[in-house]
């Protein structure tokens, strides 16, 4: 007991996200099973799978919780033996979710949660400030939903998605010793979610579940370039050297299936597999109103960078055991793919192949519940040579996640 | 909880083997940079303006601080390289005061609500620091392959007979020194040879109104903007490599860039006139129609031909043209032109023609297109006689097919020497041409997201002048002599990032 108490304390040390920009981390108890989805043990089950809030054990439920995020991402070019590091501030991704019996058989939730960003702080001068000095991309779902059991053994569930979100990126001008600001507070989108939720016996949980992509929209982004006022109106900027611009920026669509066993009432273990539809990602396109700053031969004012995403995976395995009937430990194990190849390594989402390693610990008291977890992210180092940039180099990256939780079951 | 206690000691020992690839296979910060089989104790550079970090039109310090020597030899410097002191300028404006033709550099600024490069005035008199030599940047702005191993060079004696460069003057260790002799009285272990472009350069920036050598090999007998004769230039430049490499000395040379990559010649195109219909119009019957007609009479009528609306050829004087501002002026005044504007337009005419796709307008000519010929101020509403679409623009303004061939000759055979020499003497060999192709081409060059063209002031690799580089620019330069040295000599100098170093400033 002590020991794997002590475990766990060492590898709550450390945690990192992967896989694009999507930021899995909507629940610190199933963090603590390497972020697995078949957990209908309270309202964070919400966010994983609307289906899953008919088979919470109480009428009402409640759940929220946070994490820290800590990465650092170091880069180096051995033609010019330059080398760089992020010096990024600790990430927050925070949810919220209730769920609410309102009788038997039909359910109604709320999902609060932040499940993609991207918070990256190169600096103004490391080698690669023509694409990136500093970004923060963040999101925010607001997810209503309803579930129906459709017999005592399984549940539909469905979803609506409406997300918030910002975008401030800060690049370098080089060629006229100058920077831009790309910025927009207001970008929105919509989505769905749609899932299965079974318990064909009192030992086994499955999850299935499908959350739609969602385009972020920015339509009032505003770009701020800080060069000379004489170009200004040689780029088309106004006097204050701003100009408006569009982008989309998708949101990776997710399936996932999942299971929970209960080996023995103490022991359950839980795996899950995630499938991502990055190649929606497949070039980002920034549209502006009038500066004359793209790269497309038909209309100068448009910009296309290539991003080429691919589809990726996430499998996770995690287990649970309760060493009273109020205490629990938990770990995981999780492997998550980078969306790109080396050609199309972006630095301002940097994403590497990562073996995650997770742990925690739970605490039940009547219907309160609190959780802690911590996860150590082993980002394997890779060697890339971005094509349309020719910015070529290697990463690693370390991370660590923890994540403190609460959740009650009122009644 | 045994099984537990398993899982978890199985997930730590799983953790550990993986955490072997999170680092870098190769950290940068434990490998050394190596000399190879070359020994970089003591590098000198001989060249030109290029190597001298000239810029913008002038030599000033913060061009000097991003000449490509200095950039390699800080490289050098990392495996076994010794310091490298340049012939610093006294200022960062450049210039010499009382000397004509050496003004201070160009700035960007705003000239009638556009942005055009400012001459600015030299910044100091000449002035002497032999006496903190030696220096092993010996670049020399002007300089002529056949220069480097002149005696008395850098006589102050011989400034005023053209016989002397002042910037060889400022650091000579005498007056009857080389800038040979300074390179290999230091005993260099390491040199980088890149000379030849102004034997073809003046040649072509003054729009070749020089003489193409062939065949002379008296250097002598050669005018300021004459191109030099190949069979001397492969003499020098086998003089030169022989010298430096008698004591074992390994170096790096590079051949000569053709001018048509560079901004100074491509900046303006050959149909820098736009005319509207109307324009067009008035033009053919003024002056293009009766033109044609006169020269079509003498048998020459080919050389004019009627604009229309939309970019139309430069007027350029071509001295290869037979002169028939006599017959012109004849046959104008006959056919009822008043005698005086006959005249006029006979003298302007005599060996005037359109350009051609194929003909280079130099840049130049941008301070003079659109200029009135009778105010020389900007032409207005009235005016009759305007330079490029009425009136020739002047020969030192264009470079013809034949001017160009010439260059182009020239260039091929000295770039065959300099690659035979590199080839028989074991050197690095650098194909600054092809390198300057490459940034030519609309691709440009990449490095880190930064796009580098010819293009003038935009491309930011060429300086405000046209002809000589940024640092950026520079930087380019560099890192194709690292990799040629790299390469020979199996070295592992780092290359530069160019976007580390300054492009064009904008106001």
């Amino acid at each position: 007991m002590r020991k794997i108490i002590a475990t766990a304390a060492v590898l709550s040390g450390a945690m990192l996200y992967a896989g694009g920009f999507r930021v899995s981390l909507q629940g610190v108890k199933q963090l603590a099973m390497a972020h697995t989805s078949a957990h209908a043990e309270d309202a964070s089950v919400a966010f994983f799978n609307p289906a899953g809030i008919s088979f919470i054990p109480s009428k009402l439920s409640v759940a929220a919780g946070g994490f820290g995020i800590n990465t650092e991402v170091t880069y180096q070019n051995l033609a010019t033996r330059e080398s760089y590091f992020t010096d990024n501030p600790i990430g927050t991704p925070i949810y919220a979710a209730i769920a609410y019996k309102v009788t038997d058989n039909f359910s109604v939730g709320f999902s609060f949660a932040t499940p993609f960003g991207s918070t990256v702080k190169w600096g103004e001068n490391w080698g690669g400030s023509e694409i990136v000095q500093d970004i923060e991309l963040k999101a925010f779902f607001f997810q209503p939903m309803v579930s129906v059991k459709l017999a005592p053994w399984v549940s539909l569930g469905g979803s609506f998605i409406y997300a918030t979100g910002s975008v401030d990126w800060n690049r370098s001008v080089t060629q006229l010793g100058g920077n831009l600001n790309l910025k927009d507070d207001e970008a929105s989108g919509k989505g769905f979610g749609l899932g299965f939720y079974f318990r064909p016996n009192e030992k086994l949980d499955v999850s299935v579940a499908y959350r739609s992509p969602v385009d972020m929209k920015a339509d009032n982004g505003t770009a701020t370039f800080d060069v000379s006022k004489e170009v200004y109106s040689t780029l088309g900027l106004d006097a204050n050297g701003q100009d408006g611009f569009k982008a989309t920026l998708p949101l990776s669509d997710e399936f996932t299936l999942g299971a929970t066993y209960k080996v023995t009432p103490k022991w359950q273990v839980s795996a899950d597999f995630n499938y991502h539809g990055w190649a929606a990602y497949y070039k980002l396109k920034l549209d502006f109103d009038h500066a004359v700053v793209g790269n497309q031969a038909d209309d100068p004012t448009v910009s296309v960078v290539p991003k080429n995403f691919k589809n990726t995976r996430t499998f996770r395995l995690g287990t649970q055991y309760m060493f009273t009937d109020s205490f629990a430990g938990r770990l995981g194990y999780y492997y998550d793919e980078s969306p790109y190849e080396k050609g199309d390594f972006s630095p301002e989402t940097p994403s590497l192949d990562a073996n995650v390693i997770t742990a925690g610990i739970g605490y039940k008291w009547k219907g309160l519940g609190i959780d802690l977890s911590g996860a150590y992210n082993f980002q394997k180092s890779r060697t890339f040579e971005n094509k349309f940039y020719n910015f070529n180099g290697q990463v690693k990256a370390k991370a660590y996640y923890f994540g403190l939780g609460l959740s009650y079951n009122a009644f | 909880m045994k099984k537990i206690l398993i899982s978890a000691f199985a997930l730590a020992l799983f953790g550990s083997t993986i955490s072997c690839d999170t680092e870098f296979e190769t950290d940068i910060n434990d490998v050394a940079v190596t000399s190879g089989e070359a020994d970089f104790s003591r590098y000198v550079s001989l060249g030109n303006s290029l190597t001298s970090g000239y810029r913008d039109n002038a030599l000033y310090s913060d061009g000097q601080n991003e000449s490509y020597p200095s950039m390699i030899a800080a490289q050098m410097q990392l495996a076994g390289g010794g310091s490298f002191k340049q012939p610093m300028m006294p200022n960062n404006v450049g210039g010499f005061v009382g000397l004509p033709g050496f003004p201070g550099k160009l700035t960007l600024q705003v000239v009638n609500g556009s942005l055009a490069p400012v001459a600015s005035d030299p910044a100091a008199a000449l002035d002497n620091i032999s006496s903190g030599g030696p220096y092993q940047n010996l670049g020399v702005p002007g300089a002529k392959s056949f220069h480097l191993m002149a005696a008395g060079y850098g006589n102050p004696a011989g400034l005023s007979a053209g016989l002397a460069n002042p910037y060889y003057v400022r650091f000579a260790s005498s007056a009857t020194s080389s800038v040979l002799g300074d390179a290999l009285a230091q005993s260099p272990t390491f040199f980088s040879l890149w000379i030849g472009n102004n034997d073809v350069l003046s040649y072509a920036t003054s729009g070749g109104t020089g003489t193409y050598q062939k065949g002379n090999t008296n250097p002598a007998t050669y005018g300021s903007n004459d191109i030099t004769d190949p069979g001397v230039y492969a003499n020098v430049i086998n003089g030169y490599v022989t010298a430096l490499t008698a004591n074992g000395a390994k170096g790096v040379i590079a051949n000569i860039p053709n001018v048509t990559s560079i901004p100074f010649f491509t900046r303006v195109p050959y149909n820098a006139i736009p005319l509207s219909a109307a324009k067009a119009q008035a033009l053919n019957t003024g002056l293009y129609q009766p033109l044609k007609a006169a020269l079509t009479y003498l048998g020459a009528g080919e050389r004019i031909n009627p604009v229309k609306e939309g970019n139309n050829p430069v007027l350029i004087v071509d001295r290869e043209l037979t002169n028939l501002s006599a017959q012109l002026t004849a046959v104008l005044t006959a056919s009822g032109v008043p005698a005086a504007q006959a005249a006029y337009i006979g003298t302007a005419f005599g060996q005037a023609r359109q350009a051609t796709s194929d003909e280079l307008i130099l840049l130049t000519a941008s301070g003079v297109l659109g200029i009135d010929a009778q105010t020389g101020q900007p032409a207005t509403e009235t005016s009759t006689f305007i330079y490029g679409a009425s009136y020739p623009i002047g020969d030192h303004l264009s470079l013809t097919k034949n001017e160009l061939a010439n260059i182009s000759e020239a260039v091929t055979a000295y770039n065959t020497t300099i690659k035979n020499i590199a080839d028989a003497k074991g050197l690095a060999f650098v194909d600054a041409n092809a390198k300057m192709v490459e940034l030519s081409s609309a691709s440009g060059i990449q490095w880190d997201g930064v796009k580098y063209t010819a293009t003038f002031v935009t491309g930011g690799a060429f300086s405000l002048d046209g002809v000589h580089l940024t640092g950026r620019g520079y930087a380019i330069v560099a890192n194709e002599f690292i990799k040629a040295i790299n390469e020979k000599y199996k070295s592992t100098l780092p290359l530069v990032n160019p976007n580390k170093y300054s492009g064009v400033k904008f106001p």
